[in-house]
């Protein structure tokens, strides 16, 4: 306690310092009603269907619209470019479109923007980023100017989800015309910003739509301008933050948070996101870490890790533990019947003895985000009698490593891309997909089940099933979800959302 | 070619043992660089034994305690504790370990190998000399951090590759400064008087020629040891050396670096302590080279 009066004493040594020196800077971007917001990735492609970045989907709730809208508070669906919709059958969906519409380049929206931009990015020749967004669709149909129906390849219930989260709507004539790399160059949409400027790979610059429609469920931006910079280093990003150089940041390292609290210009607020954290094991007879196909060492590792201790001391405020793999709000995560393996280091060297590993034995931890997690659980499996060796390295890498069997145990984040439906997180690791490490075919076929039948409780039945299969078999050990803390000017006024999501246009000045 | 290793006039006049000892006494930066290596060898060998806790073990309620010079820091951990809840002076303690372990490995070998390649070149010349030069110039051409970087990241990086990464590359000086000292060596008299009492080449190299260019090697492999700590260090820093959860310098540096505007201590100790123990063997290196060197340029 004595310490924290030394911090503060920092904090404000440091806070009179940038009142004296730099608040006045912070106070004219009020006054010019600009937030200037930095972000480590950049988006290869900001055609919202051509990466699979975070900052990506930021963007593109920004500058483009979506059909339906999804409201944070409440999940409940509202009508954004669609007003109305309702499934004709199993596998048609039919969507009443908004009037009186215009995307920044000034043209009216219609039914022919949905059928040209769905029908565009369905097709796999298009080679959209990320299929599983896209391709249950098999073809979209024009009914008439405003009314178009989608048909699905199979039943597939979560398509609301979707249409509400990573599948934006171009503008037909200018999209055919321009292509991806046209849309990344001068993107157009018909969203709350539009961009006024695109320096690729260093800054994006938006500016308040004047003529956002009045009725949809984003309300008019009071923002003027938003200035994205691209900054790949996160203490760069601290330290223009504290310097009154950047007006907002998120995904601030807890421990850097909670000190930065001190700081008087600033305001430290956090959330609980999506982004749910597991430890992956592979069981299959072509693991590289054989000892992992053995039930009992995989309930040793269970029972090792502290996960409530490391999500209250490293994770922080806000983070949750899970215990099946899925974000507990979604569809269908349902962990009511599967089985809780409870911190009991003593219960873990039991099981690896049993086992006959009564000396422990070595393996490779494969993580790419996180590092101190992965190393806190390295220590947990240290203490009874693991030896794992940190293999920490870029996303694609680890990935490919996983993909290709030379990774046996991994340290993995899934954030379902926002969408609040279990179709887009178990079934990514565990139906037989590229990711699945564990192929069990009782889970697959399950989860398979789930993903296409359309009555709501025969889903939930499924997924149930599959949840508690996989935690009977111990096929990862579920830890927590993260949090974001973001940092922001202290008389900002926004809020923190679980998908991750800064809604600019809801933002404004105290 | 050849030239381009050519490092100079190089001494090979020996000073005798006496004048060295007191050449040595006399030399206040040997001295004091000698007296520091010794004790940071001393903490390394004595680690587990003065080291106040287990340097692995993680106590995540009692992360970032500060060290015991600040209000609420305590002698429990003098130096505080890492974001893990590990005890920063048992880390520290044991981080000499692998520096040490490292410099030293890395000398040994690759001082093997530069020395093996500088002696033949410089002893027997011609032919065997230019291949060792051509050796040597494409080993040159190579660069360390690198060629490191990329082997580790390929082979993944534990204490026994960096090792023996660093070793396999760092033996170019070695074979340069044993090349031309060899080659002035050879033709001195003594050499001569050995060849003619029908000595073999071997016994000629490693009882004549070894012995009178000890001096150089002595002062190329205390910079050499001193570099491959830096590397080492620079490579973990990159996450692409020695790997969690061992208590390298380099590997804390790089873990605290999340937390350099709050808790700078995290980064101040084992950056202090890498500097300290680089510093002890420069000194000692270039105190070594002043003391071994003829009268004329003391």
């Amino acid at each position: 306690m004595i310490f924290s009066s030394t911090r503060r004493v920092f904090g404000m040594i440091l806070g009179i310092a940038l009142a004296a020196g730099l608040a006045a800077p912070a106070e004219a971007q009020k006054r010019q009603n600009t937030i200037r917001f930095a972000y480590d990735q950049v988006p290869e492609n900001v055609d919202p269907f051509f990466n699979n970045v975070r900052i990506g989907v930021i963007i593109a709730h920004q500058v483009w619209d979506t059909l339906i809208y999804r409201d944070p508070r409440t999940n409940e669906y509202k009508g954004q470019l669609a007003t109305a919709w309702r499934w004709i059958d199993d596998k048609t969906l039919e969507l009443d479109l908004r009037r009186g519409v215009k995307f920044h380049n000034g043209v009216e929206f219609s039914a022919d923007d949905v059928v040209y931009t769905l029908n565009f990015v369905a097709n796999p020749a298009n080679r959209s980023t990320t299929q599983s967004n896209v391709n249950w669709i098999d073809r979209v149909e024009k009914i008439d100017s405003h009314k178009v129906r989608i048909i699905t390849k199979r039943p597939f219930p979560a398509a609301i989800e979707y249409l509400a989260g990573p599948i934006v709507i171009h503008p037909a004539a200018y999209y055919e015309q321009v292509g991806p790399k046209g849309m990344n160059e001068k993107p157009v949409g018909s969203g709350p910003y539009r961009v006024v400027e695109h320096q690729i790979g260093r800054s994006i610059t938006l500016q308040r739509n004047p003529d956002y429609f009045r009725d949809g469920p984003k309300p008019q931006p009071q923002i003027e301008r938003i200035v994205i910079r691209f900054i790949p280093d996160r203490q760069t990003q601290v330290a223009e933050m504290l310097s009154g150089g950047l007006d907002f940041v998120m995904n601030i390292a807890p421990d850097q948070a909670q000190q930065m609290r001190a700081v008087p210009t600033l305001q430290i607020v956090s959330g609980g996101t999506m982004r749910i954290v597991f430890l992956n094991f592979a069981t299959t007879e072509r693991s590289p870490a054989p000892q992992l196909r053995d039930l009992r060492v995989r309930r040793a590792i269970a029972h090792a890790i502290d996960r409530q201790t490391m999500a209250r001391q490293l994770v922080g405020e806000g983070s949750q533990i899970i215990n099946a793999i899925c974000f507990p709000a979604q569809f269908g995560c349902d962990a009511s019947q599967v089985p809780v393996y409870d911190y009991n280091p003593a219960k873990a060297k039991e099981l690896l003895a049993e086992a006959g590993f009564p000396n422990g034995f070595d393996i490779d931890l494969h993580s790419y985000r996180e590092r101190n997690q992965a190393e806190a659980m390295i220590n947990y499996l240290r203490a009874v009698g693991i030896r794992a060796t940190l293999r920490f390295g870029q996303y694609a890498a680890m990935r490919e490593q996983i993909r290709s069997n030379r990774a046996g145990m991994a340290h993995q984040t899934w954030g379902s891309f926002s969408i609040n439906d279990v179709s887009a997180s178990t079934p990514v690791y565990y139906k037989g997909l590229d990711d699945d490490i564990s192929r069990d075919p009782k889970v697959i076929e399950l989860l398979e089940r789930g993903d296409s039948v359309t009555d709501p409780q025969q889903r939930i039945a499924a997924y149930r099933e599959a949840h508690k299969l996989i935690m009977e078999q111990v096929y990862s050990v579920p830890l927590y979800n993260l949090v974001t803390f973001y940092a922001a000017a202290r008389d900002l006024e926004f809020a923190a959302y679980p998908d991750e999501l800064p809604r600019f246009w809801e933002m404004r000045w105290k | 070619m050849s030239d381009i290793v050519q490092t100079g006039p190089v001494a090979v006049a020996v000073v005798p043992p006496s004048r060295f000892k007191r050449r040595a006494l006399k030399h206040k930066g040997l001295m004091i660089g000698t007296i520091i290596f010794a004790i940071i060898v001393l903490i390394a060998l004595l680690a587990p034994f003065i080291s106040p806790h287990d340097p692995y073990a993680q106590d995540l309620n009692n992360r970032l305690v500060p060290p015991v010079w600040y209000e609420r820091g305590s002698w429990l951990h003098p130096f505080g504790t890492d974001n893990l809840g590990r005890d920063y002076l048992s880390r520290t303690l044991y981080g000499a370990q692998i520096s040490l372990l490292i410099g030293i490995s890395v000398m040994v070998i690759s001082g093997t190998i530069g020395t093996a390649l500088g002696l033949a070149a410089g002893y027997f010349g011609g032919r065997i000399d230019l291949v060792v030069t051509f050796i040597i110039t494409t080993r040159l051409a190579l660069p360390v951090v690198l060629v490191a970087l990329a082997v580790v990241a390929m082979v993944g990086g534990t204490l026994g590759i960096v090792i023996a990464v660093l070793g396999l590359l760092k033996w170019d000086r070695f074979a340069v400064v044993m090349r031309s000292a060899t080659q002035q060596v050879r033709s001195l008299d003594f050499v001569e008087a050995a060849r003619a009492s029908g000595a073999g080449q071997l016994r000629i190299i490693l009882k004549e020629v070894l012995p009178n260019v000890m001096p150089h090697l002595i002062v190329v492999g205390t910079v050499e040891a001193a570099s491959a700590i830096l590397l080492e260090a620079a490579l973990s820093f990159l996450g692409l050396g020695v790997q969690p959860p061992l208590p390298s310098w380099g590997l804390m540096i790089s873990e605290a670096k999340n937390f350099m505007f709050f808790s700078f201590w995290l980064i101040a100790i084992p950056g202090a302590a890498l500097a300290l123990l680089v510093l002890a063997i420069n000194m000692m290196g270039d105190g070594l080279r002043d003391v071994t060197a003829p009268d004329s340029r003391s």
